[in-house]
């Protein structure tokens, strides 16, 4: 039962965030004309769909527990692999996971602040490491002259205004901008 | 015909400026690395490219993505064969018959057999690209905008209805792409929707940079979870590749030209690419072919079908993207956005407005299968290298595109928030076997669907009945629901099967 339920809750979230949607939908201000469907048609006729498929699933799983229909991609490699089948993943490590998507996440909000190299090198040798890579010399020089390298080819081949950051940080990219003839 | 072999002339001549060569070469050997690093998939590949055309012509970046996209077909078997780690889904079926091959010692000829269908796939869909291109245009201006709904339609339908291991979860993807493409000011009334009271929604979520985020950064974040790790490449230095014989060749005729028309087809339906492509043509082969009972015990049946089929999609890809400005794979709404950012609308008028740039594309296409061909038999040795890469330093950098690619198109933090958002998305999509291709293409086709509906609805006083009652849409439109109903079908039919089994 509990193997049930936990099938069926991804379809009762995802069934729940459309119908909250449909509401929104439902209230969606315009200026209504005479004999037109209106801004709200469109997403109303979506969501519905999408609750319709929700709820189907979840009385297939409540009632049969089995697997649904599959695309005919799944069904041809059921059918057609004879033997070799892709090597199956490696397990996963949330933790890893976890602080990869966190220092992503702090990356982007620095990114700002600190302009792009002073954002970069660091993220860049951090993310290395933590997927595993230990040999140092490599680390510096992935994480600085790559940094360096992407802000010269960004900056004055493809003129992509990068962050420059504030205070001192800002200082520094303006120096290294000098430095490499990026105006 | 004089017409269209002058112009694809001229787009050969166009092609030999040095700025679209190197695009040529570069965007080849980018093409190549990208399919054979597993971690890195074609679509993500051209997302990639993508920021390094924005100070570019617009011929050279078009050049350069397609030429990406050709190469990106061919390399991922090499590894496939070689080492099982399929460069891309596409090169899965090459497990099957060339990983085989490999292993009873015949991996020159399988990687051989591979080149041959290459290049016979590409350049049957080159030919068969530049040849109905222009009349297919011709046809799409008589289109109305039912036609044009019911297309996109049979395209959203097909793209469920062929991948995912789940037709309700693809369903769930595609909705949930149609509905980010609601996001923002509404074309028809202007008004706002589902924006939340938050600024940057009002413009809309760009496709690209749902596509970023969840083809890059959610493989990335995938990859992170799982460990990152290189390829063992213990046999590496006795490759090379043995090229079929005429007569070997005339054996499996009937599997080169039934892999290439299919590749062809499903590359011409908007929305299904090369994978769908690669695996449909090694199923209709296991189903149909002469030799159908021996495949998976290392045949060149089971190489040549799916390898033609996913080179020959690139041409029919390419087809409703340049006559109809809809997109026929991932790899193509990339280049539909380059075009777009360079300001060419593809579509019915391209011919009358831009000819010189599509030829000039059109002759790319050639002179890539060509290319990636050449390239394949004298580098494969030196190019599968790239696996003894560390995948982490790759992944970092693969990182820094995604950022930068968002974050170029508008200057804006928030994009690159988005991408963030989107990478978990695409990562979650995946742990949980949400199928990532429709909800991307529900972001892409959703606006052009939405118009030409409520446009439709608009002319035709709100009676949907005429989408079934006009000829050409009415057969689209009974196609694509026969598409989405028929794993249904199969699916009941597998319960009452079942049912029946158990009572007996």
């Amino acid at each position: 039962m509990s193997t049930r339920l936990a099938r069926a809750l991804p379809y009762a979230l995802v069934g729940l965030a459309s119908a909250y949607l449909y509401y929104v939908a439902a209230h969606i201000e315009y200026e209504h004309r005479a004999g037109t469907l209106g801004p709200d048609f469109w997403p109303k006729l979506v969501l519905a769909l999408a609750i319709a498929v929700c709820l189907f699933e979840i009385a297939r799983v409540a009632l049969s527990g089995g697997r649904g229909a599959v695309g005919e991609i799944a069904q041809l490699a059921e059918r057609a692999a004879p033997g070799e089948e892709a090597p199956a993943p490696p397990p996963e490590s949330l933790p890893r996971l976890a602080a990869g998507i966190a220092l992503t996440a702090l990356y982007v909000w620095l990114l700002g602040p600190l302009g792009f190299f002073c954002a970069t090198v660091p993220y860049l040798a951090a993310f290395v490491v933590l997927g595993g890579y230990r040999r140092r010399g490599v680390v510096a020089a992935v994480s600085g002259l790559g940094t360096l390298l992407m802000m010269f080819f960004f900056m004055k081949v493809v003129y992509v205004s990068l962050p420059l950051g504030e205070g001192a940080f800002r200082e520094v990219t303006l120096f290294l901008m000098r430095t490499m003839g990026i105006r | 015909m004089v017409e269209i072999f002058q112009n694809l002339g001229h787009g050969f001549v166009q092609l030999l400026e040095p700025v679209n060569l190197l695009s040529l070469g570069v965007g080849l050997v980018f093409g190549l690395l990208v399919a054979v690093l597993p971690g890195l998939t074609l679509v993500m590949g051209v997302v990639l490219a993508l920021p390094f055309t924005y100070s570019m012509a617009i011929t050279p970046s078009i050049i350069l993505l397609t030429a990406m996209y050709v190469s990106g077909t061919y390399a991922g078997a090499w590894t496939s064969i070689l080492f099982r780690v399929p460069g891309e889904p596409m090169d899965v079926p090459l497990l099957w018959d060339g990983y085989t091959m490999a292993r009873r010692g015949r991996a020159a000829k399988a990687l051989g057999w591979t080149l041959a269908a290459a290049l016979f796939g590409g350049l049957c869909t080159a030919t068969a690209m530049v040849m109905l291109a222009q009349p297919v245009a011709k046809i799409a201006l008589t289109f109305s905008t039912a036609e044009y709904f019911a297309l996109i339609f049979f395209g959203l339908t097909s793209v469920v209805s062929l991948g995912g291991a789940s037709l309700a979860n693809g369903l769930i993807s595609l909705f949930a792409g149609l509905m980010l493409a609601t996001v923002g000011v509404d074309d028809t009334y202007g008004s706002y929707r589902f924006t939340f009271g938050v600024p940057i929604l009002r413009d809309g979520i760009d496709y690209l940079v749902v596509m970023v985020g969840a083809f890059g950064l959610g493989e990335v974040f995938m990859r992170m979870g799982q460990g990152f790790k290189s390829a063992p490449l213990e046999s590496v230095d006795k490759v090379s590749t043995q090229l079929p014989t005429l007569r070997e060749a005339w054996a499996v005729r009937s599997t080169f030209v039934r892999g290439t028309l299919l590749g062809i087809v499903v590359g011409i339906v908007p929305g299904a690419g090369a994978t769908v492509a690669s695996f449909l043509s090694y199923g209709v082969e296991s189903q149909y072919g002469r030799r159908r009972h021996e495949l998976g015990n290392g045949i060149p049946d089971g190489i040549v079908a799916p390898q033609t089929a996913a080179t020959a999609s690139v041409g029919g890809a390419m087809i409703p993207l340049i006559t109809m400005g809809i997109p026929g794979s991932g790899a193509t709404a990339i280049i539909l956005g380059a075009f777009m950012l360079h300001g060419l609308q593809p579509g019915a008028q391209v011919f009358e407005t831009s000819s010189h740039i599509v030829y000039a594309v059109f002759a790319s296409v050639f002179a890539a299968v060509i290319g990636m061909c050449v390239i394949g038999y004298l580098a494969t040795r030196t190019l599968v290298r790239v696996l003894e890469f560390p995948e982490v330093i790759i992944s970092a950098y693969v990182v820094m595109c995604c950022i930068l690619g968002a974050f170029a198109a508008r200057n804006s933090i928030t994009d690159v928030w988005l991408i963030v958002v989107f990478g978990v998305v695409g990562y979650l999509c995946d742990r949980f076997r949400f199928p990532i291709a429709p909800l991307v293409l529900g972001v892409i086709l959703g606006p052009i669907a939405e118009t030409n509906f409520m446009t439709t609805m608009i002319s035709y006083d709100n009676d949907w009945t005429v989408l079934f009652t006009r000829p050409i849409s009415g057969v689209i439109m009974f196609l694509a629901i026969a598409t989405l109903v028929y794993p249904f079908v199969r699916w009941l039919r597998r319960l009452r099967r079942a049912a029946r089994g158990a009572l007996i």
